[in-house]
């Protein structure tokens, strides 16, 4: 929208200006837009005189949450000041000063961060933007958080044709409130058609000039500033930078790419009048500097860049793209690894918890793979009888609130994927598009529009081409159909399918061939599903990391691949050693810090099963009995030692004992018997020593753990084993609406589960209507409800109401740090839990066991 | 600068219910081992105004040039001889609310007592900032927090508190729909500040006017007034105890 020939001077600080002449602090400044008109139409004049091309409207908070109590319709508040913006510039008889209607954030934070819905924060700014009717072009700034930005600019694009600038809000750790990173942001928004990118607000010139070098380098777009002028000072509120010093610090960023500046809170006129000069100033350097080019003036060295301009230059025009979540970036400079675990395809236990929903699993799963070292990780719900583009939407939501990598949205529906895409909070990679028409034109446009990266599979309607140069046709189609939709060819990274040696033996070199062709030829990434290689062969590990080795010598860029496989992350641990990647080997060595020989492994007794295993295996022996513990005595004389020290291991929180014992009774014990054996009396006597006041919160939950490490060895068994798990009975806790505290709900779910209940968690925030659903479909005899806060004791209450109104039969208990007996009874409910054990209590009166 | 200080373990256990008693050796090597996550996880960061007390009636209290007006019998009790009110928001950020996340996913004992360090980082963090204001301001007595919420002064309020110290553009931090604070490791407060060179002429000629009563008394009366009255631990195990530590 500039010939970036001239930058465009933007406006400065409008708060501050109008505390000046006379808003109270905390005071609404948009209604000022409809009260004191001429104002608000003063500033924005002072500013254009002062030299400002673009004025802000005065309606940063113009949201109709923010709104509510102006007293205004929303609309009519906007309307009004983009007619006080448009006066301005009329009185100025200047031509060339663009309105900018103004977006700032909503103030309530996005799921998972707060309880906003991304649809919701879209709403909020689709009506926004619907109302700047008469603005030149539209300002997002001052954000924080980046799936807000990501609303407000889908809202921009989708509901209107002006162009958008978009500016977040950074610290001086170079991240904003939320997290977020600007590579993150850069990546997000670099293909998602915005006209300017870049920062406002928060710090003043002198921070931000490094971070605005490093968002030159992570984006082509131009580049956006508005600083503060300086740092507040927290006790006076007023700015240390004064004019002079703002436009000169300005002046050193100008050559990155800016192509609009101004100034943010604590800013006026003055400091807009200096900027000014300054920037024309520079211009006019500049241009003689390159008008002189080549020149004696030129050949004095009298340079005009800064000596850092040209290698940031050549970072900006060589950095191939990347992918991002909102904290992380992961550029395809170097191989990555995406983690393959999140896939239902042959994994019974996977399966299992999709079709229940079981997210704790899943995102079990997500954790274990990022600590093993996975960058990225792919993401794959697909499974008959789910709705799949509902689980992919929660998946991802749930993912990205507990890890903070990348995710590839693994489907090949377009409407799993443009939802996905949608509230993905990032920049996504897509798995995937293939050759095929109806592909090609179902899935690009989705790319193209959320400004994704995108894997295309080299088949088509003629299925996988046997010969590596078949594969590359299909490459060479998918990549020039994808730059003709305007998809920057860097966002495709090219799959050329990995076959099954046992299968396919002589296509695997074809494969390994392709690869090096798209490496060489087309320049572009390449992506194999690596561990498809070895199915059906004895020992895959082995297979797959030779295939891996090779794959990456190739060219293979991205690999999906398993990282809990220590042989294949270690492959690509040394790959990134030997080719000089990983320099001076830091991460390699970081990741084998507390490496040690192997040695040979003394087995436990109890592990070679049999009936050794009831007499206690190494893993459990010297735990010892607690002093005085008779239960103990009990159980090594009926159930065996082996028994006996699980027992123990449950009692004093031993995780690890807690789960080889388990394990290695699982053999020779009925899986019923160590739960309710050796495991419930554990509990048992925990409980007691917590009731007595001789044991703590903590001590209960860490023997809490322990019986949960060793669910899970029962729970792994009887699935392979075949065996259906048995429930004592099914209870469903939730923490009502409105309250977002859930920590206590979630140790009381743990303590259920310990003793045997299945647990329907409905999460925190939960209306009242998933309530009562939950207790109808289940058919549970008892909903446990918990609310941290005072305020949220009416929504408990309400639920209550309705559950009671729904003729259901269940009993409810209730919980939270402000209930007393009383009040517990005063709402309705059957039962109160003052704590997580007492809760297991009443439980278990009201099932009888 | 208010920085994150090595988190006082002895509050993090009063939190978790141990009272005096100092929890056993496995359970404070876990708590060590939660430290260093926790203290990466934090970025805090606060927001505080200073407002001259305008007017002041039996149950509201207005600021100067501030849209903010405090309502209600307690917040009045609690401002009673001040001349000016600090408004205080701050937070530990919402990293430690994704490390609370993972860690509710990964190990339970981690989480609970990351949970408690964290709510004994946040508290410190208020006393470091009332700390620094005392020595901008050295003679203005300052009174313990008092937060929206507590007594009869509205939770709502927080949001207007939030916008009079401009807390989401500054430091990140906003309200859910029912007036909650996210990121969720978050503190509002409401300080009196009290003029003690004004004090000190009052009490030389009033002779013990009830407006230069100790500000600890102030806090105890307030106690009863909390809405965890009933359920708080500190209460149960030591009695009334004044709430500014």
């Amino acid at each position: 929208m500039t010939d970036n020939r001239q930058i465009l001077i933007l406006d400065g600080a409008m708060g501050t200006e109008l505390q000046a002449a006379g808003l109270p602090v905390g005071g609404i400044p948009e209604v000022w837009n409809i009260e004191h008109p001429e104002k608000v139409t003063a500033i924005h004049r002072r500013y254009i005189e002062a030299g400002s091309q673009v004025v802000y409207t005065n309606t940063f908070g113009a949201n109709r949450l923010k709104m509510a109590k102006a007293g205004y319709p929303l609309n009519a508040l906007i309307v009004a000041a983009i007619g006080n913006a448009r006066a301005a510039v009329t009185e100025s008889g200047r031509t060339d000063v663009k309105v900018a209607m103004d977006i700032g954030p909503i103030g309530r934070l996005i799921e998972p961060l707060g309880d906003m819905s991304f649809d919701e924060a879209y709403d909020i700014f689709a009506e926004e933007v619907r109302a700047a009717k008469g603005a030149d072009m539209i300002v997002i700034e001052t954000m924080s958080d980046l799936s807000e930005s990501k609303a407000a600019v889908l809202a921009a694009k989708e509901n209107s044709d002006l162009p958008v600038f978009l500016t977040m809000s950074f610290e001086a750790n170079s991240r904003t409130f939320t997290g977020t990173a600007i590579a993150s942001m850069a990546l997000t928004f670099s293909d998602m058609g915005i006209d300017g990118i870049g920062m406002n607000c928060s710090l003043g010139p002198e921070e931000l000039l490094p971070m605005v070098k490093e968002l030159y380098t992570a984006t082509k777009l131009p580049l956006v500033v508005k600083p503060n002028a300086g740092l507040p000072d927290p006790a006076t509120n007023t700015y240390n930078v004064m004019p002079e010093e703002f436009g000169a610090i300005i002046r050193k960023m100008l050559p990155y790419g800016v192509c609009a500046v101004g100034g943010c809170c604590g800013t006026s006129p003055e400091y807009i009048r200096e900027l000014t000069r300054v920037v024309r100033e520079w211009e006019a350097e500049r241009d003689a500097y390159e008008a002189a080019k080549g020149s004696a003036k030129e050949a004095s060295g009298q340079a005009f860049y800064p000596d850092d301009y040209d290698e940031l230059m050549t970072l900006r025009n060589t950095r191939p793209t990347g992918i991002a979540s909102a904290s992380r970036a992961v550029w395809f400079t170097e191989p990555r690894c995406i983690g393959e675990r999140i896939n239902p395809t042959g994994k019974k236990r996977f399966k299992e918890a999709l079709l229940a929903g079981d997210m704790d699993y899943i995102l079990g799963q997500a954790i274990s793979q990022v600590e093993a070292g996975a960058e990225i990780l792919d993401v794959n719900v697909g499974l008959p009888g789910i709705d799949e583009t509902a689980m992919m939407v929660r998946v991802i939501r749930e993912l990205q609130a507990v890890v903070d990598v990348p995710l590839q949205i693994d489907s090949n529906k377009p409407e799993v994927l443009e939802a996905a895409l949608r509230i993905y909070c990032g920049k996504p990679l897509v798995n995937s598009v293939n050759g095929e028409e109806k592909s090609l034109s179902s899935i690009l446009p989705l790319v193209k529009k959320y400004g994704a990266a995108v894997v295309g599979l080299t088949l088509d309607e003629d299925g996988i081409g046997a010969s590596a140069e078949q594969r590359f046709a299909v490459a060479e189609k998918i990549v020039s159909r994808a730059e003709s939709m305007g998809i920057r060819r860097e966002n495709l990274q090219i799959d050329c399918l990995t076959l099954t040696a046992s299968a396919e033996q002589a296509g695997v070199a074809e494969t390994l061939k392709a690869v090096a062709m798209v490496h060489d030829k087309l320049h572009l990434g390449a992506v194999l599903g690596v561990s498809n290689v070895s199915f059906g062969l004895p020992n895959r590990d082995v297979i797959n990391t030779a295939f891996l080795t090779m794959a990456l010598q190739n060219g293979l860029t991205l690999p999906i691949m398993n990282p809990n496989s220590e042989a294949m992350m270690g492959a690509l641990r040394a790959y990134r050693v030997l080719m000089n990647i990983d320099k001076n080997s830091l991460a390699y060595m970081d990741a084998y810090r507390d490496w040690k020989p192997a040695q040979t492994v003394v087995v436990a007794a109890g592990a070679t099963g049999g009936a050794d295993a009831t007499k206690g295996g190494a893993a459990g022996a010297g735990i010892g009995a607690p002093a005085g513990d008779t239960v103990a005595a009990d159980i090594a004389a009926k159930l065996g030692e082996g028994a006996a020290s699980l027992y123990t291991a449950v009692v004093r929180g031993l995780a690890a004992q807690g789960t080889e014992l388990t394990k290695s009774l699982l053999g020779s014990m009925d899986s019923m018997d160590i739960v309710n054996g050796v495991l419930i009396p554990a509990l048992d006597t925990v409980g007691a020593g917590f009731e007595s006041g001789r044991l703590f919160l903590p001590q209960l939950i860490l023997s809490a753990s322990v019986v949960q490490g060793a669910f899970a060895e029962i729970k792994s068994y009887m699935t392979q084993t075949g065996s259906a798990t048995v429930s004592k009975g099914t209870i469903v806790l939730a923490t009502v609406k409105g309250d977002i505290h859930d920590i206590g709900k979630n140790i009381v779910k743990v303590l259920l589960e310990n003793y045997g209940f299945t647990v329907v968690d409905l999460g925190r925030d939960v209306e009242i209507e998933a309530v009562v659903n939950a207790a109808r479909e289940t058919g549970t005899p008892l909903v446990g409800l918990s609310a941290l806060m005072t305020t949220t004791l009416p929504s408990m209450r309400d639920t209550i109401a309705a559950l009671r109104e729904a003729g259901l039969p269940c009993k409810v208990v209730v919980g939270g740090a402000v209930l007393t007996p009383e009040y517990a009874a005063e709402i309705g409910a059957d039962y109160y839990g003052r704590d997580a054990k007492a809760t297991v209590d009443i439980a278990k009166e009201v099932f009888g066991v | 600068m208010v920085e994150l200080k090595p988190i006082r373990m002895d509050e993090a256990a009063r939190y978790l219910g141990y009272g005096d008693t100092t929890p056993d050796e496995t359970i404070l090597a876990l708590m060590k081992e939660c430290e260093a996550p926790l203290m990466e996880a934090c970025h805090p960061a606060y927001s505080v105004g200073i407002f001259d007390m305008e007017c002041c009636s039996e149950d509201e209290v207005k600021l100067a040039e501030c849209a903010l007006t405090l309502t209600g019998k307690d917040i009045v009790k609690h401002l009673v001889g001040c001349t000016k009110v600090a408004l205080m928001a701050a937070t530990l950020g919402p990293g430690v609310d994704m490390l609370m996340r993972r860690l509710q996913l990964t190990s339970m004992p981690k989480a609970v007592l990351t949970d408690a360090m964290a709510g004994a980082a946040i508290e410190q963090i208020c006393d470091d900032i009332q700390a620094e204001l005392q020595g901008k301001m050295p003679l203005y007595r300052q009174t313990w927090r008092f937060s929206p919420g507590y007594g009869d002064l509205p939770l709502a309020m927080q949001d207007e508190l939030l916008a009079a110290v401009e807390a989401n553009k500054r430091i990140g931090l906003a309200t859910t729909d029912s007036h909650m604070l996210t990121p969720l490791k978050s503190v509002t407060a409401i300080i009196g500040l009290q003029d003690m060179t004004k004090e000190l002429r009052k009490v030389a000629t009033e002779d013990g006017d009830a407006i230069s009563a100790p500000v600890g008394a102030c806090a105890a009366g307030a106690c009863a007034g909390c809405a965890y009255h009933d359920s708080c631990i500190s209460r149960q195990d030591k009695g009334t105890q004044e709430t500014d530590k």
